[in-house]
Order: structure tokens, then C-alpha cells, then sequence
């Protein structure tokens, strides 16, 4: 124990500091404010921190930077909105989202099907290009003219701001029925199918690699089938599912709008690392370029999707009630009227965002936590983010632990954007801000470290809130009469600053090993 | 005699570097074959061409009679190749256990090789709570050898494993290097002549990226002025 003291001196005594500094300066702070400032600094760094973790999981096995991951988040928030706010919409996309995705399950397939192609060496380069060509021109083709239920940016009593004010009402819409009128539907499912084959297809040309892979077995076409069949259900009973969900408690529905963001977030990492990423593994730079361009593709489409605006992502109801009872003195009236805040020590805390999300913020922690530590995919993280080429030579797989990593980390951040929406609100530039506290967060707590990512999220959320309320009621610097009110500016001013002074003394941040 | 391994006329390239140049090793079954030559001869990029960490752009390694260039590495380890690496690359946030866990290939391959490792190194038992940080050099080294013990590798490429280390420990090395090869091939580094002549029964010289002189190690042994031209020793 003693030596543990020793090696870890410096970072010890710079925790400490600060948080003298910040009992001092919350001298001068009552109780009240005090607690509410601390849980919402909690707040923010449990959002951060599911930002931060996953950024720094991908950067520290994979080596990339992945500059995307903030808009990821923020995507994760549009598609929990959707999903709770907008029940049918979801359910209308489904369909045509597992048949696109089915074609890519069959990699295993396809370099025997490319192997039978006997074509002349010009022609092979083309045929890859070619089938993705054809595979997006007949995805132009069919996808607008595939009936999915939505809203209308440009007539406000449609627009997402009004669908939010109605659920957050509880007013749930009759589902707009969905007609086939442009295109009839086996010929959209059936295309759809093939822009999915063709472009899988073309895209397993790339990747030379993949080549020499095992014999088929009915595993191979297993996930293809199960995408199929999960395609045709949706379709088929697609009415029965929207209403299932509208006539759900909102509190189920919101649920499950969080899982399937995180989902989504899981698939969409897989994706990318699969098909962008892979093949820039040794080009640090071009991978900066494309993840860069990534996240402004991805604000676009939401802003082409959702809109500019700003909205609110209602909160589920246990955590909206207003009632008679509110705010709530203990957590069993709390737990009756529902109620959206809650008296503690004096203070009104808002129970969704200050109170459930760190909680959550701490789940996440201990589950990725234990997945790091004690689950062979784990081991194989670890092992990986010292020495790629080690684990390689070992015999495992390590390109599958990269796909796995994305995903997850990618999931750790739509995870956080759906669970975020209802406390943030929704809006294209939620991402970026979140980005830029994650960095920070990562910097000051190393950036590889994953105890580091937490601490680092942390004390970003606690100094930002901090400083926010010293906006408010001045800070009283320790052992002097002097009154300091920090202007809005020195808010982010703020993270930053503790950032360049850790880095000065600790170079590695306060957790970050040694290289 | 059967050969496990053959490596015929492989070019590597690092970058732009153009680092081995036409290097062939025949490693016949059951033996322990040295590949000497001086720093920075390639000796390691060998080893690592033949896994596919650094593939080789023309040339063939033939591995059990298969064709295993320009397969992915894990799949080419996989096929039963323990690798013990220049400077051991041990994981050091892993505990000595999970070194070796990590290195399983089917389920319960630790488990059933545990006692045979700790008979060969019974030191590791001792420490196998312990981080990989807090290892010493030559402790560290067992652990590398035992971690490519772990699954059912016929054949051993094992990179210096007397750098660093102690005499007595050195000795240790080499007595459980002799009592692996009674059940698997090796391929072995060795910049130490001494070690590598007691060991080895066969050997490849490498020099400037090209296998230029290869025969029994006893024939080499007794050519001083070989052993004087090609490595520098007496
Ligand atoms: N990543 C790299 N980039 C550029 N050159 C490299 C790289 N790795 C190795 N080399 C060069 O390749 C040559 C062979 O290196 P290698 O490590 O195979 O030699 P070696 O015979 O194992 O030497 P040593 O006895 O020092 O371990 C050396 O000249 C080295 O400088
Ligand atoms: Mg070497």
C-alpha cells in the first residue's frame, strides 16, 4: 500500500489540491446550493464521462482518433427522440434498416462467390465499383419512394418542436397510416434487398484479407436469414407494432428509446470501423480527415432530418410529475407523485437529470469496468492497448476486438446523447461541446486511462457547474475577504486551464501511464 | 527428415525499407535451429515475417507442408506457433495469470498446462498474482516462454532469450529450452554464440537481410574463422 503512495505521489497530491480548493471556495456557498451545484456537476460528468470512455477505449486500442464520437452523440440523442417521441416513425423504418443491413452478414459468403467470378484483371478492379454504384443508384431509387411516417420541418404544428410538446403532454397521434403509392412493396423490399447484396458484395472486394475464410456452415447464413425474417415481421406487422408502443407506458417507451440508441450506436461503430476506418489503420492522419468529415456529414443529415431548431426531449414520467405532492421531501413521496424534482438538504434537485444520471453514469462504470477487468474480451482490450502485435502473435483475433471496441464505444456515446436529450435538449451542436469537455476530461485524467476518463469527467462536470454558480454568488477566495464573480467566458476557460496546469505537472494526465 | 518449416526466398519490406532480401531457413522437425548474424541483420524480422506481423512481399513460408504467407497473423500463430518476442512484451496491465489465460487458444489450455509450467518455471507460480509491471527481467522471461507454452504449439520462435539476464539464469533459460524441444521445434535467436552453439543443432547465419550460410552447428562450431567473419566472435 505504502508503495502504491509512493509511485502515485503526484497525482495524489494534485487530487488533493484540488479538491481543497474546492471545499474552501465552497465556503462561502450555502448547503443548499452546494448540493444542487455538486449533483449537477455529477451530472455533467456521468454525460461527459459516457463520452469520454468511449472515445478513449477506441484511441487506446485502436489508435484512432475518433473526432466523430461527438456528433455520434449527438445522433444517439436524435434517436432516442425518435424513438420515444415518434413510435411509429421507428417502427416504419425497421424494415427497410434490416434488409439493408442483411447483405453485410454474409461475409463469409462472399470470397467464395468471388472466387467462382472468372473475369479479366481490369474487370475485377471495376466490378467492385461497379456493384456499389449500382447499389446506390437503385438506393436513390427506391428509398424515397419507401412510405415512412415523419414530420414536416417546414409546417410548425408537424415540426419535431410540436410532436415534443404534444408527448411531453402525454398526447400520443393516431399512427398516419403508411401507403405503398409510389412503389409497390415487394418490389421496395425486394430492392432494397439488392442494394443491400450488391453493396455488401462490392464492399468484401476491398477487403483482401477476408479471403481463405472457413467453410460455410449454416452459421454463415444465419444472421442474414435472421435480418430477413426481421425485415418481413416488421413489415408485415407493422401497424400491430406501432400501436403496441404508442399504447405503451411512457416510461417502458423510454426505456426502450435508450436501448435502441444505444444500439444503433453500437451498429453504426461496427459499421464504420468496418468499412471506413479498416482500411486507414496505418494513416493516423487520414483517419483524423475522415473522422472529421464523418461528424460534419453527420450534422448535416440531422439537420437535414430533424432540423435546426431546438427541441426538448420529454422526460419519462416518472421522473414529470408535477403534481399536488411536488416537489417531493423523500424518495418514497417521491416514488408516489412522481414528482420531476425533490428537497434535499434544502435544496431542489431535478430527480432525472441530477439524480438518475449519475446513477447511471456509475452503472456504466462498473459494467465496463468489470468487462475490462474480468471477461476475456477484456483481457484482450487490455493486453491490446500495450502491444497489438503481442496479441496478434498469440493467435486471437484482434481485428475483432477492434470491431467490438468501436461499437462499444460508439454505443457508450448515443448511450449517453439519448440519456442527455431530456436534460440538454436536442440540438445539431450538442455534440461538439461534449467533444471538446470529453477531451478535456480525457487530458486531465489520461488518455488512455480508463479510471482516468472517469476521474477527468468528473472533476470537468464539478468545475464547470462550480464555476456557473460562482457566476452567480461570487467566490470567496480562501483566507481573504475578496469576492470573485467568474463572468460566463470563464466558465469553459475554466476546464481548460485546470487541463494545461495538470498537463504542466503531470504530462500523462493525472492517471495516464508513463510511455 | 521432415520439415516443419520452410522458408524460401522471402523478401520483407518495413515502410520503404527493403529489410530482408532473400532469406531461406529449413527448420527440420524436432530440432532446435539458431539464427545468428550480427545487429540488425533481421534475425527478428524473420521471426516475424514468418508470422505474418511483417508479411513478406515475395517468397514462401511453408508451414506443416502449407502455404501460410499473406494469411493474417493470428490465423498463421493460431496453426500452433508459440512466439516469444525480443524484449518479452509482457502485458503489463495483466497479472501474470492473465498472461497466460490470454494466450489460451481453446478453452482450459491454462488450466491444463499450469502444472507442467510451474514445473518448468516454479517461480511463476509464486508470482501469479502479481501485475507484469512488477517483474524482473529474467522473470519476465519465463513468463514470455511459459506464455507461448500455454497452447499446443509444435514449433517455438523464440527471440533472445538470454538478453539481459543473469549467468545462472541464463543457465535455467537453456535448460528449458533443451526440455522443450524434446516435445517441439524451436527457432531460436541467440546473439550469444556460447549459448546458441550448446543449444542448437543446426543453424542460419543472416546478414544484411540475406540467409548467406546455413549447415550443422557443429560443422560451425569448429570453423573459427567463420564464426570470426559472420558474428564478430572468437
Ligand atoms: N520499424 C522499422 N523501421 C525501419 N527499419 C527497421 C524497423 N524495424 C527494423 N528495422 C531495420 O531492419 C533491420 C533488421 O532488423 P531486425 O530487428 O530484424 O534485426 P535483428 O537481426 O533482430 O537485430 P538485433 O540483434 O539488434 O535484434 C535493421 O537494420 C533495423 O534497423
Ligand atoms: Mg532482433
Amino acid at each position: 500500500m505504502s508503495t502504491f503512495f509512493r509511485k502515485n505521489l503526484l497525482p495524489l497530491a494534485t487530487l488533493i489540491v484540488i479538491i481543497i480548493f474546492f471545499l474552501a471556495a465552497a465556503q462561502g456557498m450555502n448547503s443548499q446550493d452546494f448540493v444542487i451545484t455538486l449533483l449537477r456537476g455529477l451530472s455533467v460528468g456521468a454525460v461527459t464521462f459516457l463520452v469520454a470512455s468511449g472515445f478513449s477505449l477506441i484511441f487506446g486500442l485502436l489508435d484512432v482518433l475518433n473526432l466523430a464520437h461527438g456528433t455520434l452523440f449527438m445522433i444517439g440523442a436524435y434517436i432516442g427522440w425518435t424513438v420515444f417521441v415518434r413510435p411509429d416513425t421507428f417502427v416504419d423504418l425497421l424494415t427497410p434498416l434490416a434488409l439493408a443491413l442483411s447483405g453485410f452478414t454474409l461475409r463469409d459468403v462472399y470470397p467464395l462467390l468471388s472466387d467462382r467470378i472468372r473475369l479479366s484483371l481490369s474487370m475485377k478492379r471495376i466490378l467492385p465499383w461497379a456493384l456499389i454504384l449500382v447499389s446506390a443508384l437503385l438506393f436513390i431509387l427506391v428509398l424515397p419512394r419507401y412510405p415512412i411516417a415523419g414530420w414536416n420541418l417546414d409546417n410548425y404544428a408537424q415540426s419535431p418542436v410540436t410532436y415534443s410538446y404534444m408527448a411531453d403532454q402525454g398526447t400520443r397521434l393516431p399512427p398516419p397510416t403508411v401507403a405503398f403509392d409510389q412503389i409497390s412493396p415487394a418490389l421496395a423490399i425486394g430492392g432494397l434487398l439488392l442494394v443491400s447484396l450488391l453493396g455488401s458484395f462490392g464492399l468484401s472486394l476491398f477487403d483482401q484479407s477476408a479471403r481463405r475464410s472457413p467453410q460455410l456452415t449454416w452459421r454463415s447464413y444465419a444472421s442474414f436469414v435472421i435480418l430477413l425474417f426481421i425485415g418481413l415481421i416488421t413489415f408485415i406487422f407493422n401497424d400491430a407494432l406501432t400501436n403496441f408502443l404508442l399504447g405503451l407506458n411512457a416510461n417502458w417507451l423510454f426505456f426502450i428509446a435508450v436501448i435502441v440508441a444505444t444500439l444503433s450506436g453500437a451498429g453504426l461503430g461496427a459499421l464504420m470501423e468496418m468499412t471506413l476506418i479498416r482500411p486507414l489503420y496505418s494513416r493516423p492522419i487520414y483517419q483524423l480527415m475522415l473522422t472529421i468529415g464523418l461528424s460534419a456529414i453527420g450534422v448535416q443529415i440531422v439537420q437535414a432530418v430533424w432540423g435546426r431548431p431546438e427541441f426538448i426531449m420529454p422526460k419519462p414520467t416518472l421522473f414529470n410529475g408535477s403534481g399536488a405532492s411536488c416537489p417531493a421531501t423523500n424518495f418514497s413521496s417521491w416514488w408516489q407523485g412522481n414528482c420531476s424534482t425533490i428537497l434535499l438538504l434544502g435544496g431542489r434537485v431535478r430527480v432525472y437529470n441530477e439524480i438518475l444520471i449519475p446513477i447511471i453514469g456509475v452503472l456504466v462504470l462498473i459494467a465496463v469496468w468489470i468487462l475490462l477487468q474480468r471477461t476475456r474480451l477484456g483481457m484482450i482490450i487490455r493486453a491490446g492497448v500495450q502491444d497489438r502485435e503481442m496479441v496478434e502473435a498469440l493467435g486471437i483475433n484482434v481485428r475483432r476486438a477492434f470491431t467490438i471496441v468501436f461499437a462499444l464505444g460508439v454505443g457508450l456515446a448515443t448511450l449517453g446523447g439519448a440519456l442527455a436529450a431530456p436534460s440538454m435538449g436536442l440540438s445539431n451542436a450538442m455534440g461538439e461541446s461534449l467533444l471538446l469537455d470529453a477531451l478535456i476530461a480525457l487530458a486531465i485524467g489520461g488518455l488512455t486511462s480508463y479510471p482516468g476518463a472517469a476521474l477527468g469527467s468528473l472533476l470537468v462536470g464539478l468545475i464547470q457547474q462550480f464555476m456557473i454558480q460562482y457566476g452567480q454568488i461570487g467566490i470567496s477566495i480562501p483566507f481573504t475577504s475578496l469576492v470573485l464573480k467568474p463572468t460566463p467566458p470563464i466558465v469553459p476557460a475554466s476546464t481548460v486551464l485546470l487541463m494545461v496546469i495538470i498537463l504542466l505537472i503531470l504530462p500523462n494526465g493525472l492517471l495516464g501511464k508513463k510511455e | 527428415m521432415q520439415t516443419i518449416l520452410d522458408v524460401q526466398g522471402i523478401h520483407t519490406f518495413i515502410g520503404q525499407y527493403h529489410i530482408l532480401q532473400g532469406v531461406d531457413v529449413r527448420v527440420p522437425a524436432g530440432s532446435i535451429t539458431a539464427l545468428l548474424g550480427r545487429n540488425g541483420a533481421g534475425k527478428t524480422t524473420t521471426l516475424k515475417s514468418i508470422l505474418g506481423l511483417t508479411p513478406p512481399r515475395q517468397g514462401k513460408v511453408i508451414l506443416d507442408g502449407r502455404e501460410v504467407q499473406g494469411m493474417r497473423s493470428f490465423d498463421i500463430a493460431a496453426m500452433g506457433i508459440g512466439f516469444v518476442p525480443e524484449h518479452r512484451a509482457i502485458f503489463r496491465d495483466l497479472s501474470v495469470e492473465e498472461n497466460l489465460k490470454l494466450a489460451e487458444r481453446a478453452k482450459g489450455d491454462y488450466v491444463r498446462k499450469r502444472d507442467f509450467i510451474f514445473d518448468l518455471f516454479p517461480d511463476l507460480k509464486r508470482l501469479i498474482a502479481l501485475p507484469g509491471t512488477s517483474l524482473s527481467g529474467g522473470q519476465q522471461q519465463m513468463l514470455a516462454i511459459a506464455r507461448a507454452l500455454v497452447a499446443d504449439n509444435n514449433l517455438l520462435l523464440i527471440d533472445e532469450p538470454s538478453e539481459g539476464l543473469a549467468p545462472v539464469i541464463i543457465e535455467h533459460m537453456m535448460s528449458v529450452i533443451r526440455q522443450l524441444s524434446a516435445q517441439s521445434t524451436v527457432v531460436l535467436v541467440e546473439q550469444n554464440f556460447l549459448v546458441a552453439s550448446k543449444l542448437a543443432e543446426y543453424y542460419v547465419i543472416i546478414e544484411e537481410g540475406r540467409s548467406v550460410r546455413s549447415g550443422m552447428m557443429k560443422d560451425l562450431v569448429s570453423d573459427k574463422a567463420a564464426i570470426h567473419r559472420y558474428l564478430g566472435a572468437a
